[in-house]
């Protein structure tokens, strides 16, 4: 909300420069977000009267204007114009010699001084609005009213010494939504006194009622409403309503609306002027039926159902209730008679109503957090002396109709509650004179505060509401920051589990920088690279590739890939740590999950370029598949099996699926060469995406004594046919081993001249050694033997000659 | 015998100048063979001893004996140092360039917000604080109503939420949580009963990503916030100032970080501060800063933790991970955290 200060002090005044009364309503909670000055700093600018205009001698489009500026100089000033509306009669700002006006885009002040222009002596300049920094506008003159004292300051004739406040409250100071009620705050901070609210006389010299019904009493709890006849709409704001309303930030636009506007920043209370003559018959108050609809004063049309309030007449909805009006009942400059309405309505049928129709108003602002209804008749009062005031016309009596105002509990505050949730002993007497300066209504009891709530406030309903009031008044400042005393117990993470920034640490070590990508997006990622047809979308996506919730975090670190290559990186290696988000019929609703959606921790990581950095020690070399799978010893239990798999990103003969048990905990392979030309890649990266949770669980490590008997190492080549996998083949062997064999390890892997086609040798080198006895040589041909036999079995494998 | 040991001097003194006149080892074993060889100088006047008397024998004997050792002497010392002359002419050819880069994979690097992330835990852990994670799809109850913002709330239209296309188990569309406080109410469910049972305090972060619709320079649609909460019989709003205003003061080392509580308003805390921090010395000395949200937990939310808020007490904030790090490290633009540009994240290595 933004006002100007000088309007805030009319109300309550203390002695405190802007800034310190900027930072005081900070420090209560109404945050200063920004002190603006009203005008820009310029001197000896005046107001001046043009008393004579004659055309330019040798220009066509300057004027030769004498003006008047009072005591400022002894006969009238000439003074050459360009504006297309300078005139005899009119009152404008005029810059005297040796006036300094706003500074320009240099940011120096510009000088007036004596000039000739086209030969004609011109001794100061008529000023433009935007010439002073007041708006925009820059077609012509700032055309001042008829009844400006020539001569004045016009910093002191428009109150220019005035600094703006623009505060950003929170949803629960409703009562603060306008000046007074700021003023309200300023007085309950600082103890300055505070002027009582402004209001009217109204003297009703009409017996015309407007018949309202309301029908509706959930929806509204009160309604007031008066009757004023022979209105001049076409009267002009006074300049001190619309220096206020400027100053805030609103445009005049009628006398009729700038009222109405006025007394809601001046009040908080939001009122409505129907054009009476354009309403038919009388008015309801009442819920929407579905298939009706309404034009409102902004153009557009709603439908409405039983959910929204409304006020009709007898032939249509007029207005959308303590939202907008409606534009045919709307006042206009021909308007000559008025129905002027003030409403309490709930807030709970007001919340969320104009949301639903994409559109905010001031009102429905207000409303749905809560609009004092006991001072409805003095607030309608105030807007109708106004008009009278303004427009003239004869008002009718006021039509107050009360059905279903809420009702103020009192509330109770324990001291001692209080004192322990705030953590300071503040004394009883200290918290009566905060409740005294907040205008709140309390008893004592023996060891409590019974507080009843006036009607402007609405966020005052449990203890801790008024233990808040407490602590917000006696200052967040005064309360000390205290290092908390409690019971010590000591915290350990436990060693079987690998946190998640062990993780990171240990793909970190192996060359990979982490990256963080947007857990939502492009739809076509997910189609095209992941075969996924139905992705979890976001209703309100902020951008199509923003649109659907990822499934894996892979194709967000192949468009880092492509973002590093594009900046010219030859090499890059990235992961990522994050969630991904799975439809799953199978998750139900869990201390740690929500039903339908299953969304585990991955970790994955792509590497593109070569396998080294390039340098002068190491063979240029592009990173393949077993680099990568190196580079995951560090994550992957020792138990973790790689299996040959097909995956829709991968290259189907360089991808493996990474298993634990039966479970698949993993991918790791070669992109698949037809993605390439999607991230304006010419050679593969290999990615890897891998489930957090089984990396995370590391076994406790039991100690087996170190055999003293010597190690028996046996070197054997085999030939097996080349689809035979090591796995396979090494089970086989295994299959075959007695006890004593250690470990059986593939050292090299030869195809070519000596074999026959189809064929590859796969040098094994088998480690034999007895906890108990040295082993004989008839044990170790033994057991080379039946190894051997379960080889050629299982796989067709035969010792190379 | 002046001359008899005048003649093994020279003999001595030439085999001397012959084995250093080798320039490696063949050449000194042929020297060697001319002095100490079957047919060498000193091998002959050991023969020609055989035509001596006794007494002869036993003085020139003698005589030779040390001139033997004189040249057997010189011939060890001579092939000392042609070892060493090898030896140190193969070092000197086996020299490297020690300033050359070492060889093999280079040392990748953790996201600066990850780091921050890491550097909170550890901070709030140091006085025994548990860490908890959950989902991010969230359900309406735990993001708002739980929390003590019910549908239609004007506090809702504080946060801007992103839906998704599918509704919980309540029939209202799920969510991308717009803050970690879900995590409160999740955490503290999980864990009411070693409170109301075991007298042990809940006390924990939830670090984790979060989402609101919001794109520009000063706002991601996703962003990283640490929820924190500590529920006792007495935790006071005295103390959430203490506990914060320590982190603050450890995270960025310096004692003299000024820290200040400012009235504002959240659905699920009463009382509740804006924390704002200000540096008193670099680039940003003398600027009150925003840091965290933070306040007394809501009665109703400490219902909704299953506890009796009459008997359990205390506070929870929530702090944006990219602003600790933005002022930590001096990064101006919050849109870097999110390219994964790899000259950004290489500077945090």
């Amino acid at each position: 909300m933004q006002f100007s200060e000088s309007w805030l002090r009319s109300f309550c005044n203390p002695s405190l420069t802007t800034d310190e009364l900027a930072h005081a309503l900070t420090m209560a909670g109404l945050e200063v977000e920004e002190v603006m000055p009203a005008a820009p700093p310029f001197t000896k600018i005046v107001v001046g009267e043009i008393v004579t205009r004659e055309k330019h001698p040798n220009a066509d489009k300057l004027s030769l204007c004498t003006v008047n500026v009072g005591p400022h100089a002894a006969a009238p000033l000439q003074i050459v114009c360009g504006a297309p509306n300078a005139r005899a009669g009119i009152k404008i700002p005029c810059a005297l010699v040796g006036a300094e006006l706003p500074p320009g885009e240099d940011g120096k002040p510009f000088l007036i001084k004596p000039v000739k222009m086209r030969g004609v002596e011109s001794n100061g300049m008529l000023c433009s609005a935007r010439e002073l920094g007041l708006s925009t506008d820059h077609a012509g003159l700032m055309e001042l009213a008829a009844d400006a004292p020539v001569g004045a300051d016009i910093r002191e004739y428009l109150s220019l010494n005035d600094s703006k406040f623009l505060i950003k409250l929170t949803p629960n100071k409703t009562d603060c939504l306008s000046v007074y009620g700021v003023a309200r705050e300023v007085h309950a901070i600082t103890g300055a006194p505070l002027a009582p609210a402004p209001t009217g006389d109204v003297k009703a010299s009409l017996t015309d009622v407007l018949p309202v019904k309301v029908l509706a009493p959930d929806l509204c709890g009160r309604f007031a409403g008066r009757v004023i006849r022979g209105v001049n709409a076409k009267a002009s704001t006074p300049a001190w309503m619309r220096e206020r309303l400027e100053k805030s930030g609103q445009r005049s636009i009628t006398a009729l609306v700038d009222i109405s506007n006025y007394v809601m920043l001046e009040l908080g209370r939001p009122s409505h002027v129907f054009d009476l003559d354009k309403v038919h018959g009388g008015l309801e108050v009442r819920w929407g039926t579905s298939g009706e609809t309404l034009k409102l004063l902004n153009g557009n049309t709603v439908e409405l159902d039983d959910k929204v309030g409304v006020i009709a007449d007898d032939h249509a909805v007029e207005s959308l209730a303590g939202i907008m009006g409606g534009d045919s009942t709307a006042v206009s400059l021909d308007t000559q008679n008025v129905y002027v309405e003030a409403a309490f309505w709930h807030p709970i049928a007001i919340q969320g109503r104009a949301r639903r129709y994409n559109f905010s108003t001031d009102a429905g602002h207000r409303f749905e957090r809560g609009v004092d209804w006991e001072t409805i008749p003095a607030h309608l009062d105030r807007i109708c002396a106004l008009i009278l005031d303004i427009c003239g016309g004869q008002a009718g009596p006021m039509d107050d109709q009360t059905l279903n105002v809420p009702e103020r509990k009192p509330v109770t505050m324990r001291i001692a509650r209080a004192q322990k949730v705030i953590g300071v002993p503040v004394s009883a007497d200290a918290m009566a004179s905060i409740f005294k300066r907040l205008g709140l209504a309390h008893t004592r009891t023996a060891d409590a505060y019974i507080v009843t709530p006036p009607s402007y406030r609405f966020d005052i309903e449990i203890e801790e509401d008024l233990i808040e009031e407490i602590a917000r008044i006696y200052g967040f400042d005064s309360i000390p920051a205290l290092p908390p005393v409690a019971r010590a117990a000591m915290h350990a993470k436990r060693e079987c589990t690998r946190s998640l920034h062990e993780l990171r640490a240990a793909i970190a070590a192996s060359d990979y920088f982490e990256t963080i990508n947007y857990s939502f997006v492009d739809e076509r990622w997910e189609r095209e690279l992941l075969g996924n047809a139905n992705p979890i979308k976001l209703l309100n996506p902020i951008a199509s590739q923003m649109a659907v919730m990822r499934t894996s975090l892979i194709p967000g670190l192949l468009a880092n890939i492509h973002y590093n290559h594009s900046h010219k990186a030859d090499r890059v290696r990235v992961f990522e740590l994050g969630k991904v988000f799975v439809r799953d019929a199978s998750v139900a609703d869990g201390e740690l999950a929500v039903a339908g959606i299953a969304q585990p921790l991955r970790l994955a990581g792509a590497a593109w370029g070569g396998a080294v950095a390039e340098q002068w020690a190491s063979p240029k070399r592009a990173v393949d598949f077993f680099d990568v799978k190196a580079d995951l010893a560090a994550l992957l239990p020792s138990d973790a099996k790689f299996v040959a798999a097909e995956h829709a990103l991968l290259h189907p003969g360089r991808a493996a699926r990474i298993v634990m048990g039966d479970a698949t905990i993993g991918w790791l392979g070669e992109l698949h060469p037809k993605h390439l030309a999607n991230f304006e890649l010419s050679s593969a990266p290999v990615v890897f995406e891998l489930e957090v949770a089984p990396l995370q669980c590391v076994a406790l490590p039991v100690h087996v004594a170190v055999s003293k008997q010597p190690l028996v190492r046996r070197d054997m080549a085999l030939v097996v046919d080349q689809a035979v996998n090591t796995d396979a083949l090494i089970g086989a062997l295994c299959a075959g081993a007695p006890a004593f064999v250690r470990g059986v390890e593939v050292f090299d892997v030869y195809r070519g001249a000596g074999l026959s086609e189809g064929k590859k040798s796969v040098a094994i080198r088998v480690l034999m050694q007895d906890t108990e006895r040295t082993l004989a040589d008839a044990d170790i041909e033994g057991a080379c033997q039946r190894m051997l036999e379960k080889a050629a079995q299982q796989q067709g494998a035969t010792l190379r000659a | 015998m002046n001359m008899i040991s005048q003649s093994l001097d020279d003999t001595v003194a030439a085999a001397t100048a012959d084995f250093a006149a080798c320039a490696d080892a063949p050449s000194l074993e042929n020297a060697k063979a001319k002095y100490l060889g079957k047919t060498g100088a000193i091998t002959e006047l050991l023969k020609g001893m055989a035509a001596l008397t006794p007494d002869e024998k036993k003085t020139r004997g003698a005589a030779i004996n040390l001139a033997k050792q004189a040249v057997e002497a010189a011939l060890t010392a001579r092939r000392d140092a042609l070892a060493a002359a090898a030896l140190n002419a193969k070092l000197a050819a086996e020299s490297i360039d020690v300033t050359l880069p070492g060889r093999g994979k280079g040392q990748g690097g953790i996201h600066p917000v990850i780091k921050t992330w890491q550097r909170v835990e550890e901070i709030f852990g140091s006085i025994g604080f548990d860490v908890a994670d959950g989902p991010e799809i969230e359900a309406d109850w735990f993001n708002f109503t739980a929390l003590n913002n019910p549908p239609n709330h004007p506090a809702r239209s504080m946060q801007d939420t992103f839906y998704v296309d599918m509704n919980g188990t309540d029939g209202l569309p799920l969510l991308l949580r717009t803050h970690t406080s879900p995590m409160q109410v999740r955490y503290a469910r999980m864990h009411a009963g070693d409170v109301t049972g075991k007298g042990k305090p809940i006390k924990v972060i939830a670090p984790g990503r979060t989402y609101r619709v919001d794109s520009d320079a000063t706002h991601s649609p996703m962003f990283h916030q640490v929820e924190g909460l500590w529920i006792d019989e007495n935790i006071s709003f005295a103390d959430l100032k203490g506990v914060y205003t320590d982190f603050l003061r450890r995270f960025f080392e310096s004692d003299d970080l000024q820290v200040r509580f400012r009235p504002s308003y959240f659905p699920f805390t009463e009382p509740s501060a804006e924390i704002d921090m200000k540096f008193e010395s670099g680039p940003l000395k003398g600027k009150w800063l925003e840091i965290s949200g933070s306040g007394q937990v809501h009665p109703s939310v400490v219902r909704n933790f299953g506890l009796d808020p009459e008997r359990y007490i205390g506070f929870a904030f929530g702090s944006g991970l990219e602003r600790l790090t933005m002022l930590r490290y001096g990064i101006g633009d919050l849109r870097l955290f999110f390219e994964g540009d790899l000259r950004f994240l290489k500077q945090f290595a």
